[in-house]
């Protein structure tokens, strides 16, 4: 099975920073009829505090399946198979009951994409504010109802809506009270899966905007999962691409835009037209993701690299090899110092 | 160089009646839109949900009909045929992509029959041996090699991109002059989307059809499209040559559009603009500028009515008293 190491190397260049969460070597998979799939296979990764940490890639690749194990949202047929996640250095992965309760909430948010399944229909905004408030707090309704309003304001929702049902606001209303709710008990972290990827780009710039000055207010870390990788590296510090279950690079933002060193990553990079600058022919990837259920051998993205080394990739699986303090790879190419000679 | 317009709308508007009888409201989808649409042209049109630019799309593809204006394929006013006739005439001329290959591919049928299917309908091929040679020659053309063995396919067999391919397949069989193309990409991953693009931009070249590029995603339509057309609440209120355009964003609204746009490659965050509101209800726009709740340059005479196109310089127009007599 594939084995990705645990590179220290790969995380915070600032060594006194203890990251808020640890992931080492979490490994899911979905029992189907068909198959076992691992969906994550021996990811590590660190969030600081403070920081925004993006995970790309495309769908299928596991990055929505991570978001569920770290806030123990996963239902059958998916199971975390291995591995540990820390939180503040408690372990998530054994939290019970009330703690596991707390834990959600009030030390960790979650925003998802549809924001309309994620509020109750049949319930005010203000209502399902309250409810989170009131059953994590011992505030009283009525001041459960003054922070619920003062929380929709910092999302830039007019106090008046307090009282509207989900179907009476727009998308991008619906998201922000969605964003509102997760901020309530003032979590630590927040773990945004595609937040804006239903929304027209205008909205989304406005949510973004928003949540910027929301987290300078009140220092939260965010884990951002998008497929929109022109998106991410204009929000995160650091930022890990994930193919087929794998973490195959992790960098900061800055790196990630001017230097990246899988050929996966550089591939996906040039898949996003640009408003700006001289056009150019883009290619994207050829071929499509593979079937986990049956990954191809050695690197898995190997079917689809247009530099594959002869009798390495298509036979070994590359490891997580780290390129400086905050650079990181799994890529053969790297390894040999092949890579800049292509 | 440029000739005739091959599809040309002119002034088209549609307006939907909703709600029942106590209720009724009228919702302005698309008001006064005229496009042009040229040989080996790509014209794109950009906005967000609810700017009605699929149901422009709907209405050049004569799947509903426009409430008021005019429509001509190669000077001919085609919305004066009634006859079914006529209509599967234009419509093999005139062909359509939907954004969602998931639902345009009947589950039940191979990729072989659907591609026979328009060669039937349209009498292109009749004969067993000829439409089997057309059908392979058609998956060839989109890439989805060897042919053989992706016409006995299922569309479940298939990724995404290859349906999207497919369903580019069945628009080519009736060897079309125009391809009406619908957030043609926007469900696929990431990286097949260029492969897509590609693919209809070797059509544009090599057969010379035309397209119309609906979307969402202004950085693709640069990618792609030769003209762009913006659209807001309705309104077409900017359009010209893609390049020009997008280097020097007139109206307000476009403005701000492209500011929105993620680019990382733009640097940290310049010239930034304040986006306030939201796209107003289509059954409340009055009779002024959509924008004009929105815009920061608002004078009083944008909410009265809505300002004619100034025509400027290289092929541009954009429809803003800003501009107005100059």
């Amino acid at each position: 099975m594939a084995h990705i190491s645990t590179s220290d190397s790969a995380q915070s260049p600032d060594a006194a920073l203890k990251p808020l969460l640890t992931v080492r070597d979490l490994s899911v998979e979905y029992r189907t009829k068909s198959g076992r799939v691992r969906a994550v296979d021996h990811v590590s990764f660190d969030i600081n505090a403070g920081e925004v940490f993006g995970l790309a890639g495309e769908s299928g690749c596991g990055k929505s399946t991570i978001a569920h194990a770290i806030t123990r949202l996963l239902k059958p047929p998916a199971y975390t198979e291995g591995g540990d996640i820390r939180f503040q250095g408690r372990n998530v992965l054994e939290l019970k009951d009330d703690a596991l309760r707390a834990f959600r909430w009030e030390h960790v948010a979650i925003v998802f994409q549809s924001a309309m399944n994620a509020l109750n229909p049949i319930l005010t905004i203000g209502d399902q504010i309250v409810d989170v408030i009131r059953a994590h707090t011992g505030m009283s309704t009525r001041q459960a109802r003054a922070r619920a309003l003062e929380l929709l304001q910092v999302v830039g929702i007019d106090a008046k809506r307090i009282d509207s049902y989900p179907h009476q606001l727009s998308g991008g209303m619906r998201q922000r009270t969605v964003i509102a709710t997760a901020l309530a008990l003032n979590p630590e972290l927040i773990v945004m899966d595609e937040p804006t990827t239903a929304l027209d780009v205008v909205v989304q710039k406005q949510i973004i905007d928003e949540l910027q000055q929301l987290k300078k207010q009140f220092g939260f870390s965010i884990l951002f999962i998008t497929h929109d990788l022109s998106l991410l590296v204009e929000i995160s510090d650091r930022i890990g691409i994930m193919y087929a279950g794998e973490l195959v690079e992790i960098a900061t933002a800055r790196q990630l835009f001017k230097n990246p060193r899988h050929p996966y990553t550089q591939r996906l990079m040039n898949s996003f037209p640009s408003i700006h600058g001289a056009k150019q022919e883009m290619l994207g990837i050829p071929g499509s993701p593979p079937d986990l259920i049956h990954p191809p051998t050695g690197c898995r993205f190997h079917p689809r690299c247009s530099k594959v080394i002869a009798g390495v990739c298509r036979e070994i699986h590359p490891q997580l090899i780290p390129l400086d303090a905050t650079h990181a790879a799994a890529c053969h190419l790297v390894n040999e110092g092949l890579h800049d000679a292509n | 160089m440029q000739t005739e317009p091959i599809l040309e709308a002119r002034d088209l508007t549609k307006h939907f009646v909703a709600g029942g009888a106590m209720s009724r409201q009228t919702v302005k989808a698309v008001q006064n839109v005229s496009i042009k649409l040229f040989p080996g042209k790509v014209t794109a049109v950009v906005g967000e949900s609810g700017s009605g630019k699929s149901t422009v799309v709907r209405m050049l593809a004569r799947l509903i009909e426009p409430t008021s204006g005019q429509m001509f394929f190669k000077q001919h006013n085609v919305l004066e045929d009634k006859g079914r006739r006529t209509l599967l005439s234009y419509r093999g001329q005139v062909q359509i992509i939907f954004q969602d290959p998931f639902s345009s591919l009947n589950p039940v049928h191979r990729v072989g029959y659907v591609l026979q299917r328009p060669l039937r309908i349209h009498h292109i091929a009749n004969q067993k041996r000829q439409i089997q040679q057309r059908v392979h020659d058609l998956l060839q053309q989109v890439s989805l090699i060897p042919a053989a063995d992706y016409a006995v396919k299922y569309p479940h067999q298939l990724s995404g991109g290859q349906r999207q391919r497919v369903a580019i397949a069945r628009a080519l069989a009736v060897e079309p002059k125009v391809i009406l193309a619908d957030e043609p990409v926007s469900m696929l991953d990431v990286s097949i989307r260029l492969g897509i693009l590609n693919l209809m931009a070797k059509l544009r070249d090599e057969q010379r059809i035309a397209f119309l590029y609906v979307t969402h995603d202004i950085a693709s339509a640069r990618y792609f499209a030769d003209e762009l057309l913006v659209m807001y609440a309705g309104h077409a209120v900017e359009g010209g040559d893609t390049e020009s355009l997008l280097q020097d964003p007139l109206h307000p609204y476009t403005q701000l559009l492209i500011s929105a746009v993620p680019d990382p490659a733009r640097g940290l965050r310049t010239a930034e603009i304040k986006i306030k509101g939201e796209i107003p209800s289509l059954t409340a726009v009055g009779d002024g500028c959509p924008f004009a709740d929105r815009c920061p340059h608002v004078l009083p005479k944008c909410r009265e009515a809505m300002p004619p196109a100034t025509v400027l310089p290289g092929k541009r127009w954009v429809r803003c008293y800003l501009f107005d007599g100059k």
